[in-house]
């Protein structure tokens, strides 16, 4: 791994903050940037303007056990929440509105993603993974995985993939037909597709990350992370690949007959462990958030100039960095239910 | 692996489907202890549970690609771990009770292998039920009843109302053969003291010896107790002819009948024995708390006197069984015999045959400490798969602290703990595991002294 010294400079301004009731465990922008909402470890939900950053409404105990899981529509105001309670919630951001409740009974609703197209939800419950309607009408339900599932995502095919211990499956959104099964003896604790939807890679509980380009089934991994890289981002372009499991971020090269035999490149600002990672929309710029609540903001536009351009912090460890959708603003979650927004 | 005090401590409940588990947890649950308690359930419990948060989860055991079953970790452990320490209203403590099978290793292995576990979690103990009157049945048939007498750190002898005094005895007996470090308690209806179960810091290296001088349960110098109740007034032990010319005894006052009484009253009386025995002639008065030797030399009954001032219940710790020398307690004024209250014996040895073993070794002197860790790498690269689990101190040369040291299997961890002072530099190590060549570990070893 290469060693670069590095001077950040100020690039990322104050905007607002706000403090929610728990741990900020997820949420995002809406589709046009004019709201963040988020959702706390406590089963509260708040719904912020993106400009000022004042509560437009908030509901607290919205699950009963807490929060789990949220996701965002793609293309309209709406959202859903999944928690402790075996509940998904569709939300209507605009109204306070339950549009539909959906109960799983028992199991934990640890998992939620909408297709890119904003057409289905996919849900985990458990072993189980269930497809819907944007309304939360059921579509299709999957047999029991391996494991409990541990993430969801969508190609641009309308392809849903899942993990979970040993597996990477790749289902017909529409049907739940299973396309591609993608082996490998270990738990994946995380997961990204590339832009492009070819290359699926995985973070493992064995301090490794694998990956797969689908179109020929070739795996390769990489090792070397003395944690669990449970922080992965790809770039717009898919070319470069920013993985967390230690205090600095490695980012690997897909160019060319990369990242199989090269160095990647190694970001070291951070003093603690990453926890998220997120590559803007568009552009070479990352944010990286570790656990003692540093954010910093790096330029990765030339692969051998790589520079921390504005390191800023948050309470406490940081849970999630969501960019708006023009990339102008970052939104920062933290720990302590600490809620920051910058502008770039 | 090293473990601050911050973290939240988790007890792992294991044992055969009904041994008592959710009795037992439902008995921590309900008492006030003022901790507020998540419980993580694998299997659906006979009892419901009140008062506390109960997740139910299915046992995930995932096993790494490259093979090493020390990574082997609990997935569905760091699952819900993960979710719960994310909320503020964090709980004090952490309760899972695994199903009847599982394997201790793993769940052990997670609050060491998975970095976000550790930093936030801390293993306090294993606690295992055992259905004392199924258990041998059971320790034949499956690895997993074996596995879960091997790690534990406590053993709760169950449901002994189903079984005899003598059979419970035995089995304990054979159980300590197969795990050394653990803490016994016996009980009925999972009836335990709960500071008996929980916050016992048993992987914590810096409460390990602060708590316990040592790592090993002791072994009992004698062979029977009898607990007797008694007024003031004189009473006599009368005793017929039988195998010795003599024999070790101590009498307690205040004995207590129930087992943590008594284990307390023979952990006293250890050290008692300990002690120079003062020689007793027939017809003379026995001293209370104080270790006697009978003379027994005589032809025919002996009689020997004790004193009590006041209500209360003696114990007898004797080195042999009543029923050896027809012992029997009588109330000098009115010649009734004083029935027994309460009788156990203490098996002292047990004959090896189960393939879960383990044993101590106990040195004094200094080693070097290159050869050590030649030894100890290599023994848990060659052996680590069959060694559960290992617990010492350690006296190494030019080192004026204690070494201490624990592990599962090829997890070790290991630091200087307090200065040695005016202590005698000595060395104690206990293994458990399976098909332990014995012999040769106790060679390894001893190669290492200086």
């Amino acid at each position: 791994m290469s060693i670069m010294e590095t001077q950040p400079q100020k690039i990322l301004r104050s905007g607002w903050n706000a403090y929610v009731n728990d741990y900020a465990i997820s949420g995002g922008w809406n589709y046009n940037g004019q709201v963040l909402i988020i959702c706390d470890a406590a089963g509260g939900i708040y719904v912020f303007d993106g400009k000022s950053g004042e509560v437009i409404w908030s509901q607290g105990q919205v699950h009963e056990g807490g929060i789990l899981s949220a996701a965002i529509h793609p293309l309209t105001d709406r959202f859903a929440t999944g928690g402790q309670d075996g509940k998904i919630i569709i939300w209507n951001t605009c109204q306070k509105n339950r549009e539909k409740v959906i109960d799983l009974g028992d199991g934990w609703i640890e998992n939620l993603s909408w297709s890119q197209d904003g057409e289905m939800l996919a849900v985990s419950c458990s072993r189980t993974v269930y497809v819907y309607t944007k309304e939360g009408n059921e579509i299709w339900q999957s047999s029991n995985h391996n494991s409990t599932v541990s993430n969801l995502g969508w190609s641009i095919n309308k392809e849903l993939a899942t993990t979970c211990y040993g597996c990477v499956s790749f289902f017909d959104g529409m049907s739940g037909k299973v396309k591609q099964k993608l082996e490998w003896k270990g738990s994946l604790v995380s997961m990204v597709l590339s832009p492009n939807s070819d290359i699926v890679v995985c973070g493992s509980q064995d301090n490794t990350i694998h990956f797969w380009r689908r179109s020929t089934e070739q795996d390769s991994m990489m090792s070397g992370y003395p944690l669990k890289p449970s922080a992965l981002s790809f770039d717009e372009t898919g070319s470069y690949l920013a993985t967390g499991g230690s205090e600095e971020v490695t980012v690997w090269s897909f160019k060319g007959n990369g990242p199989e035999g090269t160095s990647p490149l190694s970001l070291k600002l951070h003093t603690k462990p990453i926890t998220t990672l997120a590559f803007a929309h568009r552009g070479m710029n990352l944010a990286s958030g570790s656990r003692d609540g540093a954010v910093v903001l790096w330029d990765l536009k030339s692969e051998n100039e790589e520079s921390g351009l504005s390191e800023t912090s948050v309470s406490d460890s940081v849970s999630k960095l969501y960019w708006r959708p023009d990339d102008k603003a970052l939104a920062g979650l933290d720990r302590q239910g600490g809620v920051t927004v910058w502008h770039v | 692996m090293d473990i601050s005090s911050n973290k939240v401590p988790v007890t792992i409940l294991t044992g055969f489907l009904g041994s008592g588990k959710t009795t037992l947890l439902n008995r921590i649950l309900s008492e006030q202890h003022g901790k507020r308690i998540a419980v993580i359930e694998n299997e659906f419990g006979e009892v419901g549970i009140d008062q506390a948060l109960v997740i139910n989860a299915e046992e995930e055991i995932f096993e790494m690609a490259n093979g090493c079953i020390c990574c082997t970790v609990r997935g569905d452990l760091i699952r819900v771990l993960g979710n719960l320490m994310k909320r503020r209203d964090k709980f004090d403590y952490v309760v899972v009770e695994t199903t009847g099978l599982a394997d201790p290793g793993p769940v052990a292995q997670t609050f060491f292998m998975d970095d976000e576990i550790s930093s936030e979690f801390s293993l306090d103990g294993i606690i295992t039920l055992v259905d004392t009157f199924h258990i041998n049945q059971q320790l034949g048939r499956s690895d997993e009843s074996t596995e879960q007498i091997a790690f534990a750190d406590v053993i709760v002898l169950n449901k002994t109302d189903l079984v005899k005094d003598t059979e419970l005895d035995k089995l304990e007996a054979r159980l300590r053969e197969m795990n050394k470090m653990a803490k016994f308690i016996r009980s009925e209806m999972a009836n335990v003291p709960i500071n008996s179960v929980l916050d016992k810091s048993a992987f914590n290296l810096d409460q390990a010896l602060i708590r316990r001088p040592t790592f090993l349960e002791p072994e009992y110098p004698f062979e029977w107790t009898g607990i007797y109740s008694t007024k003031p007034g004189k009473y006599k032990i009368i005793m017929s002819e039988g195998p010795d010319p003599s024999m070790s005894l101590v009498i307690e006052l205040d004995q207590n009948t129930d087992d943590v009484s008594l284990r307390n009253g023979a952990e006293h009386c250890v050290r008692l024995y300990a002690e120079d025995a003062e020689i007793i002639k027939p017809s003379e008065i026995i001293p209370k708390g104080k270790h006697v030797n009978l003379n027994l030399e005589s032809s025919g009954q002996k009689e020997f006197y004790i004193e009590i001032e006041k209500d209360t219940k003696i114990a007898l710790f004797a080195q042999h069984t009543a029923e050896e020398f027809n012992m029997k307690l009588i109330e000098v004024d009115n010649n009734d015999e004083v029935p027994v209250e309460m009788e156990r014996t203490w098996v002292a040895q047990h004959e090896h045959d189960d393939e879960v073993g383990s044993f101590s070794i106990e040195k004094d002197g200094d080693l070097d400490e290159q050869k050590l860790q030649a030894w100890i790498s290599k023994l848990l690269r060659e052996k680590g798969v069959d060694i559960f689990r290992m617990k010492g101190f350690l006296s190494i040369a030019g080192e004026s602290n204690r070494f201490v040291f624990q592990g599962v299997h090829m997890i070790f961890s290991g630091k200087p703990d307090r200065p040695w002072g005016s202590l005698p530099r000595r060395n104690q190590l206990v293994f458990i595991g399976r098909n332990l060549d014995e012999k040769e570990m106790r060679k390894g070893f001893e190669d290492c002294l200086v």
